[in-house]
């Protein structure tokens, strides 16, 4: 890298970051972060209820591996960090179009570039607090009487970063639908609820086009019980290759939401 | 005087329709009035100038510089965009410090230069407040605000007096002249004629994406050959005066009001029209009240050259 490039690179970092600092505060403080946030912690209310129900049952816990990982982690998965990616991941720039505050942003001394970055990066730090406090409680929860054990925190660890890969990983894909979709809601909805629910579980190597196939890699084997149909034909990717996959993925749509969003002309509607 | 901003064969097409065609001008510092209808064109010129969107052809320079991919120029340009929109759960402080934050400044900076701000448009004691709880007049002096709080030297402000009410309209155009003063380039569009009167008579005319005519409005105002120029005059014995002028091959028309003591005269020459004029008033030693030109004004060369 030559001292020119490196220096550009460096003021290209600093721009995105004084766009974190600005857009930080207001996705943590703004209003839909609440209903979010409580949204984020329905498993630790399901996780409160199966615990409830053991202790007053007077069965033991054995079982709360299994439950974590085909349940509560789908739920994650499957519903949560895909709901709150859709909309944290499309405001990115949809937000500025139809509300109209892009002259504002596009006529400052940062690279267009630098606001999708800065913006994907402040939102996807507030999704991820939401996300892992939740999992944090519910997995606790779900552990009461393992809290001693070293173990259960390094699996609770390879949980949290395979949440965080998703959040990263859908919040760059609606980044990039929000960056030049006009109704990137619907269109990410559709995907949610359509293509990566029903792709993941075609056999063969056609469940690699999801992103839930690569996320799935990382969660503990477990042998198929009563939630077999969740995890039905599942051929996981070695964890090095998913954790690249993911990574590609990643700089690969916010690379084109970046290029989309200083390219495109936004007209504003009047 | 050098240019400060610069276009050449500057053409913009949405699709089939055209935004502006055929654009060549230089813009020189001090206020610049960007006059047409809605629709004119007047928004994508400006839009352009900020480089929020591309040219079809032609080119902008802003500063001798290029304004497309050139982030930097920013730090000298501000922008009041004309849609009444803003980050409405921020209050008027958070959103103007937001935005002085993306230029780089230090914390303690960006205080000062959005205390200064708000100060100048008399929003000091609302800061506080949500955006979305502000007057629309105040939402105007906010996005004002923003965009001349990191000092530029080129503001460009499309529609700025909209909402505003007389006196807050008068406070602007203070404001506005008091950045000409300080040696800066201001360009403010207007549909509106008696804004843009009240603030320079340097003017760009604009009507269906084409540009009609630049300059002082009197001198594009004399241009107008198709159109007589108009003078009005009050005085003891308009009859007496007419008698007099109609004898010049530059006087076309004379009527004479209802009140007995005023005439309009139309001339090709409004030069020579007045020489002879002070002559005759020297020589005849009448009394005049009040000479004045109606049609020397905005509304009047506006119609002209848009044909009404």
């Amino acid at each position: 890298m030559t001292a020119g490039s490196a220096a550009d690179l460096r003021s290209f970092l600093r721009s995105a970051g004084r766009v974190f600092a600005v857009f930080f505060p207001q996705g943590r403080k703004a209003r839909r972060t609440r209903s979010f946030f409580l949204f984020s912690f329905l498993p630790v209310a399901v996780s409160l209820v199966i615990k409830f129900n053991q202790i007053f049952s007077g069965k033991p816990g054995g079982g709360n591996g299994y439950l974590f990982n085909n349940l509560i982690m789908l739920f994650y998965l499957q519903l949560i960090i895909l709901i709150l990616a859709l909309f944290y991941g499309t405001s990115v720039c949809s937000e500025e179009v139809e509300g109209k505050t892009l002259p504002y942003l596009v006529t400052r001394p940062v690279p267009k570039a630098a606001v999708v970055l800065g913006k994907y990066a402040a939102y996807t730090v507030v999704m991820i607090g939401m996300v892992t406090l939740g999992l944090v409680f519910s997995f606790l929860i779900l552990n009461l009487d393992r809290l001693l054990d070293p173990a259960i925190y390094r699996v609770l660890g390879r949980y949290l970063g395979v949440l965080i890969l998703g959040v990263m990983a859908y919040g760059a894909l609606f980044t990039f639908l929000g960056s030049f979709l006009k109704r990137s809601i619907f269109f990410g909805l559709l995907f949610c609820f359509g293509w990566e629910n029903i792709i993941q579980y075609f056999p063969g190597s056609t469940q690699r086009l999801a992103i839930a196939h690569y996320l799935k890699s990382f969660l503990p084997a477990t042998s198929s019980g009563r939630f077999s149909i969740l995890t039905f034909h599942l051929e996981p990717t070695r964890p090095g290759l998913a954790l690249l996959m993911l990574f590609l993925i990643t700089a690969a749509l916010l690379a084109l939401a970046c290029l989309f969003f200083t390219k495109k002309e936004y007209i504003l509607d009047d | 005087m050098t240019a400060v901003v610069e276009t050449s064969k500057l053409s913009k097409w949405y699709g089939n329709v055209l935004g502006l065609s055929d654009v060549t001008l230089e813009v020189e510092p001090g206020i610049s009035g960007l006059l047409g209808p809605n629709g004119a064109g007047k928004s994508t010129f400006l839009k352009l100038l900020t480089g929020q969107i591309r040219p079809s052809i032609g080119t902008v320079r802003i500063l001798g510089q290029r304004v497309q991919n050139n982030p930097s120029l920013y730090s000298r340009i501000g922008f009041c965009p004309e849609h009444d929109s803003f980050y409405e759960d921020m209050t008027g402080w958070v959103f103007l410090t937001s935005l002085l934050k993306l230029h780089g400044f230090a914390p303690a900076e960006v205080r000062s230069r959005a205390e200064k701000a708000l100060e100048i448009v008399e929003l000091s004691a609302d800061r506080d407040r949500l955006v979305r709880a502000y007057s629309r007049g105040m939402r105007q002096r906010l996005k004002f605000a923003q965009a001349i709080a990191h000092e530029p030297e080129i503001i460009i402000l499309d529609e700025p007096m909209n909402g505003l009410d007389p006196l807050g309209k008068r406070k602007l155009i203070r404001l506005i002249k008091a950045y000409k003063e300080e040696g800066k380039t201001v360009i403010v569009s207007s549909h509106v004629l008696p804004e843009i009167e009240a603030l320079t008579r340097t003017i760009i005319l604009i009507h269906q994406g084409k540009i009609f005519a630049r300059g002082d409005i009197h001198y594009i105002r004399d241009l107008i050959d198709t159109h007589p120029h108009m003078v009005a005059i009050k005085c003891a014995d308009p009859r007496g005066l007419a008698a007099q002028l109609l004898s010049e091959d530059y006087v076309l028309k004379v009527h004479f009001g209802p009140d007995a003591r005023s005439l309009l005269v139309e001339t090709s020459n409004r030069d020579r029209f007045f020489a002879r004029l002070q002559s005759l008033l020297v020589k005849t030693r009448m009394e005049v009240e009040e000479i004045t030109s109606p049609d020397d004004n905005l509304q009047a060369v506006f119609d002209y050259l848009v044909g009404k």
